[in-house]
């Protein structure tokens, strides 16, 4: 190519690049919408929902997730594992800097893990999962440490990147209950990560501005605000106002409202999120695979999908969603929806028609005490569950309560025989808290299921280290679930977000991961 | 006087400690607690340290008496969801709502008021027609409802006012920026307090105007004007001025509501927040706060009868 033809085409290459960076606003403002006061300590057993994303932007933890939800390095530049998986070795990151200039080291990693996460004391966020595994950190110089566990954990490198941001040492020292420190986690939050809080109004509004001294360059936007409106119709307001630019929407329905306006995108995100229906295992009924099984062929999925969740849905087979693409499979046992094969199935299983309609065993009707929350879609959900167990003979009694006594009832006492839920997880195949016989009564294992075969895969899973041996067992333990069915497996939801069109930069991941590359996000001139 | 007023202020002291004690036993006999909050992944090994670290391991009797000490000392104890002291940010809460409620009745009296002296002037007209189809609407139609139509048409239609909160993106205070924010909110609220004040001053002036000494008045000569506004108002006045304290307390439960529609950072969604999340101290602050308000205003309310009404003595 002759050089003048050289360079008209890079002009032309380059030109719309050049265009598109131009349009960027240097004094750039995104605003979001939270549902509460946030607490600024990602640990803190009172940070919940509304807490976590504004902490991933302020506190970083040792890894991140890349495009395909793998750990990828973040204050941790590279990690291994030994031979025998009982430690990990981490190389942190040099000349970052916490939000008040002093310097990070391993001493905040060893502290966040030693002194917050594993003191029983605390009853820190997910704290029972990190005590489970990890015995304690070790500093092995200022910029390596070494996590030493009770049992191989493989999946430790993705957990730490699931809202595990790194406190600073400094900061909390002479602090007796660092839940009480209240200057810190209402206040001024000292973290690493690309921006930092400048203001907080009570019940208002929390404002972050860049930080100059993010170790990755500088962030694109100069400021973002995070309003704190709890009502959801309040929250579309704002956003097609032009208030706000990004919210989470929990309900499809108004979805058709927002697609036709011009200044907003819907982004459709899947993620590590799947419903379920658990069936007490303390109940006799429900040990029966048979009843559970079909229980679940009763149930018209994809009609549900569509008529609760307006399509933006697809079947569950497990608790690994599709999103896992190097361990998810669907080549397990399906059940489709089927009614009479349902009825089969709980004929084999003693269940004989009764005089009203309802299925009879040893003289005692079928009826399922179902208590639900108000809460999202789980009352709709659970209603037509109602519906459709009705049609083969079986009685869903409902009981409607406040998600804090639905917590009360459910999981804190188990006392209920069927319930609606879904759990959400690091995009990692490793289930087992949520699947170990050791978690049933009192853990996650919300079912009380116990099955020393599925115990056996877990726990192996957790020993291997290589993704395709880490396949082969998830594999085995999907079949296997599929065929078991700890929970009875309803659907994974995408989450819709929809944003202003003027924000751009984020990665439409999942929105954890997006804003684990908040730096990355810019707002274009109007 | 001074006895009655001392004599208010004991009855209303031993109200607020039922409110205080009924309320303690209620919140703490729900289902559900501060421990079992918001989160279905808190473990029960979890939940136990956190029984342990909010005391609620403790008897009821004596987490009551120790709260009920640290009233007495002007303690409102600290929040159970963070930590922070629940006094100074339900001061804070307080003023904002106090703001709301203040901007709403004053555009109810202002409103209000004329247009209920109008319609009792102009009786079955079709202005008191218009009015009292209006008043029904704004009785029957729920706030929420009220408050979310009035954003869609005024800030995501028209585009002229904000959505929500109270102040300029800034965050800093501006008389400006706060009117605007206020508009909707104080609107939506009067809009739900107006019908009782309009419909109960038509009907207390109809009464008055019926009066005897009113024909007296005027057969005296005395013109139509100074017979309404000097002889009948006075004496319709009392009972509306019953009827602002009484729309008082409405409009405190009433910020529940419009606070969290239009994100206002009031006392009413502190509240709301709080019973959501169990935060026992922030619920029993709020509930007490609120009811000394109410306490409060139905004293100051009797003690303006006398006032308007020196016939009124409270002795």
């Amino acid at each position: 190519m002759k050089t003048p033809l050289k360079l008209a085409a890079l002009t032309a290459l380059l030109l719309p690049m050049a265009a598109a960076q131009s349009d960027i606003d240097p004094n750039g403002k995104a605003t979001f919408v939270t549902t509460a006061e946030p607490t600024f300590n990602p640990w803190s057993p009172n940070s919940f929902v509304e807490s976590n994303l504004l902490n991933e932007l302020l506190f970083p933890g040792l890894t991140r997730w890349d495009k395909n939800l793998r750990p990828s390095p973040d204050l941790a530049t590279s990690w291994k594992a030994s031979n025998d998986g009982m430690k990990w070795t981490f190389n942190l990151r040099r000349g970052v800097k916490w939000h008040d200039g002093k310097p990070f080291t391993a001493q905040d990693v060893a502290f966040t893990f030693n002194d917050i996460v594993l003191n029983k004391e605390l009853g820190a966020n997910q704290s029972s999962e990190w005590r489970n595994s990890v015995e304690k950190v070790n500093v092995v110089n200022p910029y390596t440490v070494e996590f030493v566990l009770k049992k191989p954990w493989a999946s430790l490198p993705t957990y730490l990147g699931y809202y595990s941001g790194i406190l600073p040492k400094h900061k909390f020292e002479g602090v007796k209950d660092p839940w009480k420190f209240v200057e810190f986690n209402k206040q001024n939050p000292v973290g690493t990560g690309p921006f930092k809080v400048v203001r907080v109004s009570s019940g208002a509004s929390v404002r972050l501005e860049r930080n100059d001294a993010y170790w990755g360059g500088k962030p694109k936007l100069k400021e973002i605000e995070f309003k704190i409106i709890p009502d959801s119709n309040a929250q579309l307001a704002q956003l097609l106002s032009g208030d706000v630019d990004l919210i989470s929407v929990a309900n499809p329905e108004t979805l058709d409202r927002l697609k036709s306006n011009p200044n907003l995108v819907v982004d459709l995100q899947t993620q590590n999120l799947y419903y379920w229906i658990s069936l007490n295992q303390e109940d006799p009924r429900f040990r029966d695979v048979k009843v559970r099984q079909a229980l679940l062929y009763a149930l018209d999925r994809p009609a549900m999908i569509k008529s609760v969740l307006r399509g933006y849905a697809q079947p569950a087979t497990g608790p690994i969603a599709p999103i896992q693409k190097n361990f998810y499979t669907n080549k397990v046992s399906q059940y489709p929806f089927d009614p009479a094969r349902a009825k089969k199935l709980l004929a084999e299983a003693g269940w004989k028609p009764g005089p009203d309609g309802v299925l009879q065993k040893d003289g005692k009707p079928f009826v399922i005490e179902m208590p639900t929350a108000q809460y999202q879609q789980l009352l709709p959900i659970t209603l037509l569950i109602q519906q459709y167990w009705k049609n083969i003979g079986v009685k869903a009694e409902l009981k409607t309560m406040d998600w804090n006594s639905y917590i009360q009832q459910v999981v804190v006492k188990r006392d209920y025989q069927g319930t609606v839920n879904w759990w959400s997880t690091p995009a990692d195949p490793d289930v087992l808290p949520y699947y170990a016989s050791s978690s049933a009564g009192t853990g996650y294992n919300i079912p009380g299921y116990k099955n020393p075969a599925l115990d056996r895969l877990l726990e192996e899973g957790r020993r291997a280290t290589s993704t395709s041996a880490r396949k082969k067992v998830y594999t085995e333990a999907q079949e296997l679930m599929a065929k078991e069915l700890p929970y009875l497996y309803l659907w994974y939801p995408q989450m819709i977000i929809v944003k202003n069109k003027r924000l751009q930069g984020m990665r439409g991941v999942t929105q954890a991961a997006d804003f684990q590359y908040a730096h990355e996000w810019y707002v274009t001139r109007k | 006087m001074l006895s009655f007023f001392g004599q208010r202020l004991g009855q209303g002291a031993v109200v607020l400690v039922l409110i205080s004690l009924i309320t303690f036993s209620l919140i703490n006999l729900a289902p559900g607690g501060p421990s079992s909050a918001v989160r279905l992944d808190t473990t029960a090994e979890q939940r136990e340290v956190l029984i342990k670290q909010l005391g609620l391991d403790r008897p009821l009797a004596v987490r009551y008496l120790e709260w009920g000490g640290g009233v007495l000392r002007g303690d409102f104890g600290t929040s159970m969801n963070g930590g922070e002291p629940v006094g100074p940010k339900l001061l804070e809460r307080l003023g904002n709502t106090a703001q709301l409620a203040l901007a709403a009745l004053v555009l109810s009296v202002v409103v209000g008021i004329p247009l209920g002296i109008l319609t009792a002037l102009r009786k079955n007209s079709p202005l008191d027609h218009a009015v009292n189809g209006v008043t029904t609407l704004g009785m029957s139609i729920p706030d929420f409802w009220t408050g979310i139509m009035a954003i869609l048409l005024f800030a995501v239609t028209l585009k002229v006012l904000p959505s929500a909160g109270m102040y300029d993106a800034s965050g800093g205070f501006s008389l400006s920026g706060w009117l605007r924010h206020t508009i909707l909110p104080a609107s939506v609220l009067a809009f739900v307090m107006l019908p009782n004040l309009v419909r109960f001053t038509r009907s207390s002036l109809l009464e008055v105007l019926r009066a005897d000494y009113l024909r007296s008045a005027r057969a005296k000569g005395l013109s139509e004007r100074i017979v309404i506004l000097k002889h009948a108002l006075r004496n319709a006045l009392v009972p509306i001025v019953a009827m602002v304290g009484l729309i008082l307390p409405a409009l405190l439960s009433g910020s529940v509501i419009v606070e969290s529609v239009f994100g206002w950072p009031g006392m009413g969604r502190m509240a709301v927040d709080a019973a959501l999340g169990r935060d026992y101290t922030t619920v029993m602050a709020v509930t007490v706060v609120a009811g000394a308000v109410v306490i409060i205003t139905n004293l100051v309310v009797d003690l303006a009868y006398t006032l308007i009404d020196p016939r009124i003595r409270h002795d």
